[in-house]
């Protein structure tokens, strides 16, 4: 029932736009004058999969026919702010660049991202931003400077062979997952006990530790009245780190190591990849991660798409949330209003435009049948576009390339759509310096047996307040 | 007569410096190209707020203030030095040490000399990655899996504040030793060996050789390198980022990793990094001052 | 078979004694010890090569379970790196000989000719070697940006003639060369740059042989510059992609212990070739010259 009531928005929303705008049908030239070139980040290294090159090679094949005066030069870049800046200020930043969502306002700041507001409106998909993302990539004075590339919902990652091997299973043959933090740290004793791995993977290093940290925070109950981070009166940015509910979350993490055991042995220098890795290879058996990795463990590090499921993260006792994230592209300080052009249909082919057409509907496919082939979970992506049409329609390709058992999925997906867990976006400022300062509180408590939960907090809180002080509360 | 003598030399003398110093001008551009010139541009960084790599304002020493101030500068500093105590006590003498033993050996001292220099050719990057996974706690770390052979249990070595720093020094010490002792054969190579012959005859033991002809012959080497080894530890950075990223909460946070995070973990914040930069600078600079100090006195005494 | 000459504190007439050959003895024994902690954890990283991502996560053997060249051949093919070899070789050369004849020439600057007022620039130089460099490199960058020398080989291969040790080794090696055989040059009529190619550089091999395997392990090994100048161009070496693949997480564990051992082949190559001319040359000098 559902799936038909898909295919029929898809097909409406075929006709639709067909009827609504003469559509270019691939090799068709749409713009012979339109003479530029753009490099073009993130472009799949030699060491991406076959099925993934062959992809990116036909999207260069097709802005060749539409667009056969713009030189697309494929750039392997891959952001981070540390490499972005040098770049950006040298002159040789690629044209276009996935920065995550902490990023941009920093970037539009330093006046080191090119803006593309004319060439969204040249297209007309201005209006079709979410108006979180508008807040998340415009300037003050509503100018755009970048667009969602995906959006996230962090969860958590199993590797169903363990959770069967310790004999965490319903009678549906599913696993029984955790549905609380408390649930976590038992079903995770369980695993080490009847397996002798891990029972979770925490990546406690770097800023990671305390990214995760900060929704099981929440969790806790650090919103609020008590929130992490927050705006005074006066408009000073405050950080608290020592309400009852911080120290409990971060007396959780202690637990996780001392009173539970079942951490993977080096967390403290444990990255995301890393962490893949051990649950791909049923070294622990479950990991705090998104929707948008389930390819990691699955077809990058090995484990059968059938041992995999994703789960919502699991409630605290004070609150139910899951951080929301996703990535963007951006673009070159220095770009052109032709190569703004130019970016914003390669955007197009690559089908990151809320639109519809033969060749976007075919790249989808192509997408898809990839992710299948290189045995990655075919599952639905959570929409930065406000489009319903698009989505429902985008929805109905995702069911016909569907490889996994989807009630591995559902409640993940289910929890978000049903509003049972609360979709929350980073603390506000500076986030990448408080979870490194979060982080190191984080490595001190699975390192130091009985360390001082609130002394530490108390520290690291103070260190960040300098750091907010220094950075915004002092201009 | 004798004073136009004397300017026609002194002419000479000044034709044969401006020759000289057009044989260091090439070098010397390229000094000032890759090393002065940024090094400058960075003292006055730290003078300044910075906005990326722009300097917005002249601030003085509020950079300096504002960093010291910080409880990871003094956890940063106090690791540094700990990281140059340990690489004195494991990385100073084990150089001559083998530069001695190797020395000594008859057949085979190219094999030998070839196997103590093949760890300094390997890649830093390539050689980090490797012991990553020797000291991984996971039950697959290598010394894991060889302690275990001798019933020791899985241990988690990363993750240990208080051995961090020894392992990173032991992992650089294994990459630099051989070549450390490489100098110290060159150096040792200077010794005429009839030098021995005759103390032999004259009834010295292979000790009373070693310490009277053979380490004199390389006390001012192992000066310099000493002042060397100091220099480049008080510098590491590379290794614990990679390594630990500077964990467990901080333990192997060295200097020069706080001034790369200030630069570009996330703040931008150049003048500060700055800042960092030139404390370690200074701090290198007193350490060489009276290392040249005790120097002269030793010499005055020979 | 002729026995090799002692050169060592050791003389053939102390072998008469017991206890010094039981200490030669031991001698060996722990210069094979030395053989054995310098070797093993190479050749661990090429047993780990062999395995897969389980295999290397999971397994407790030192050894792998199969010796399948077919793994490496497919991380050769997936990482191109063959022409990032030839990047690099390109890379190691320029380097070299840019280190050799500036460093070499700013030497013998400092160590023999000693111009007036040469005692600033080499107090510079002892200067620059304590400044710590990672500070300066966005300058040194944007230094290059502003030239246009990006993706480009040039500024790599310059950098390497700026190198405070390399000047200061040329430079305490040239001032032990004896004071004598260079004034006897400069009264026979030779000018500085004659003295330097006819006298200076035919007795400097031994030093010349340290700086060149010095430089060739240096920009071999390098990345962070190389990786900002050459970034993303086909010009990438060897360290700049294994760096790469460091900070990207699709290339898994095993792949990266292939990618370490592919980094690890050409400089033990070059080094055993190095490895020959220096010691016939530490041997043959001497003191004497």
């Amino acid at each position: 029932m559902n799936k038909l009531i898909r295919t029929l928005a898809l097909t409406l929303a075929l006709c639709c736009l067909t009827a609504a705008s003469p559509l270019a049908l691939a090799g068709e030239v749409i713009d012979a004058d339109l003479t530029c070139s753009i490099t073009l980040g993130n472009w799949p290294a030699d060491t991406a999969p076959e099925a993934e090159k062959a992809l990116f090679e036909g999207y260069k094949a097709t802005m060749a026919k539409q667009y056969p005066n713009v030189t697309l030069i494929p750039d392997y870049y891959s952001y981070t702010l540390s490499n972005y800046v040098p770049m950006a200020k040298g002159g040789t930043a690629p044209s276009i660049f996935q920065p995550p969502f902490t990023d941009p306002q920093l970037l539009i700041s330093q006046n080191l991202v090119g803006d593309v507001t004319d060439a969204l409106e040249a297209f007309g998909v201005l209006d079709k931003f979410s108006p979180s993302y508008v807040e998340m990539l415009a300037d003050e004075n509503g100018r755009i400077y970048g667009l969602p590339r995906d959006g996230y919902v962090l969860g958590m990652h199993i590797n169903i062979e363990l959770f069967r091997e310790a004999g965490l299973m319903t009678e549906d043959g599913l696993p029984k997952y955790p549905t609380t933090l408390q649930e976590l740290a038992e079903y995770g004793q369980i695993i080490k006990e009847k397996t002798g791995k891990a029972g979770l993977v925490f990546p406690a290093s770097e800023t990671y530790g305390g990214w995760l940290f900060t929704n099981i925070a929440w969790n806790f109950g650090c919103v609020g009245e008590s929130a992490l981070e927050y705006q005074d009166e006066d408009g000073r940015w405050v950080c608290n780190f020592t309400s009852p509910e911080c120290v409990a979350a971060m007396e959780y993490m202690r637990d996780l190591r001392w009173k539970y055991d079942i951490l993977n042995a080096d967390a403290t220098t444990t990255d995301w990849a890393s962490a893949h890795s051990l649950l791909g290879t049923g070294e622990a058996a479950m990991n705090f991660a998104a929707d948008d990795s389930v390819d990691q463990p699955t077809a990058y590090k090995g484990l059968p798409v059938e041992d995999f499921a994703l789960i919502p993260f699991p409630a605290g006792d004070a609150g139910r949330y899951a951080l929301a994230g996703g990535t963007c592209y951006m673009f070159a300080p220095n770009i052109t209003k032709d190569q703004g052009i130019a970016l914003m249909a390669y955007l197009k082919i690559l089908g990151k435009l809320p639109f519809l057409d033969d060749d976007i509907i075919a790249g989808m496919r192509s997408d898809y049948a990839a992710k299948r082939d290189r045995g990655a979970s075919v599952i639905p992506a959570i929409s930065a576009w406000n489009d319903d049409e698009y989505n429902a329609a985008k929805q109905a390709i995702i069911d016909e390339f569907s490889n996994v058992d989807m009630r591995l999925y559902n409640d993940f997906f289910d929890s978000i759509s049903e509003g049972t867990i609360t979709l929350k976006s980073e603390e506000p400022v500076f986030a990448q310096q408080l979870y490194r300062e979060l982080t190191a509180v984080i490595q001190r408590m699975i390192t130091r047996e009985g360390a001082d939960v609130l002394k530490a907090l108390k520290k690291a809180e103070e260190s960040f307040q300098e750091y907010l002080d220094d950075e915004i509360n002092d201009i | 007569m004798s004073g136009q003598n004397a300017r026609t030399r002194s002419r000479a003398r000044l034709a044969e410096d401006l020759k000289s110093w057009m044989i260091m001008l090439p070098g010397l551009i390229l000094m000032t190209f890759f090393i002065w010139e940024p090094l400058l541009e960075s003292v006055r960084m730290s003078l300044y707020k910075t906005r990326n790599i722009e300097l917005v304002r002249f601030i003085g020493l509020d950079n300096f203030i504002s960093v010291v101030g910080k409880d990871d500068f003094l956890q940063a500093l106090a690791n540094t030095f700990s990281y140059t105590f340990w690489s004195l006590i494991i990385g100073f003498a084990l150089p001559v040490l083998l530069a001695l033993l190797i020395g000594e050996t008859v057949r085979g001292k190219s094999f030998f000399r070839t196997a103590a220099y093949l760890p300094n050719m390997l890649p830093g990057l390539a050689v980090i990655i490797l012991w990553s996974s020797f000291f991984s706690g996971e039950k697959s770390g290598v010394l894991n899996i060889l302690l275990g052979r001798l019933g020791i249990p899985q241990q988690s070595y990363l993750t240990r504040y208080e051995w961090v720093i020894p392992i990173i020094i032991i992992i650089s010490t294994w990459k630099g030793a051989g070549a450390t002792a490489l100098i110290y054969m060159a150096g040792m190579a200077g010794v005429n060996p009839e030098l021995y012959e005759a103390a032999a005859i004259d009834g010295a033991t292979v000790w009373q050789r070693v310490f009277h002809i053979l380490l004199p012959s390389i006390r001012k080497l192992a000066g310099t390198l000493l002042i060397l080894q100091i220099i480049s530890v008080f510098q590491i950075m590379y290794e614990p980022m990679v390594l630990t990223k500077g964990g467990p909460d901080n333990a192997s946070l060295s200097l020069m990793q706080l001034m790369w995070q200030y630069a570009f973990g996330g703040s931008m914040n150049y003048g500060k990094a700055s800042a960092v930069a030139v404390i370690v600078t200074l701090i290198l600079l007193v350490m060489t001052a009276i290392y040249s100090y005790f120097n002269r006195k030793e010499s005055d005494w020979d | 078979m002729k026995q090799p000459q002692r050169t060592g504190v050791i003389r053939d007439y102390d072998m008469h004694s017991a206890s010094v050959r039981v200490g030669y003895a031991v001698v060996i024994l722990l210069c094979i010890l030395m053989v054995i902690l310098a070797v093993f954890p190479i050749l661990w990283v090429i047993l780990a090569g062999f395995k897969d991502l389980k295999e290397l996560i999971a397994s407790t053997s030192i050894f792998p379970q199969s010796y399948d060249l077919s793994r490496f051949a497919t991380t050769w093919a997936q990482l191109g790196i063959a022409k990032n070899y030839l990047n690099s070789l390109i890379s190691v050369v320029g380097s070299v000989i840019c280190a050799l004849v500036f460093n070499g020439l700013l030497g013998y600057g400092l160590g023999t000719l000693k111009p007036k007022g040469y005692g600033i620039v080499k107090r510079l130089v002892m200067l620059s070697l304590l400044m710590p460099t990672t500070i300066s490199i966005v300058p040194l960058f944007m230094n290059i940006q502003k030239l246009g020398l990006s993706n480009s080989f040039v500024p790599l291969w310059l950098s390497y003639g700026a190198n405070a040790m390399y000047v200061i080794l040329f430079v305490q090696f040239f001032e032990s060369l004896p004071a004598s055989i260079i004034e006897a040059s400069r009264i026979d009529g030779c000018n500085p740059l004659q003295i330097f190619f006819h006298i200076v550089l035919p007795l400097s091999k031994p030093i010349c042989a340290v700086v060149a395997i010095f430089a060739v392990n240096a920009a071999w090994s390098d990345f962070l510059l190389p990786y900002l100048v050459l970034r993303g161009g086909e010009l990438q070496t060897v360290m700049v992609r294994l760096f790469v693949f460091s900070t990207d997480q699709t290339v898994n564990a095993d792949a990266m212990m292939r990618s370490v051992v592919f980094s690890m082949i050409p400089p033990i190559i070059l080094f055993f070739i190095f490895q020959k001319q220096l010691t016939e040359n530490t041997v043959s000098v001497g003191i004497k010259g």
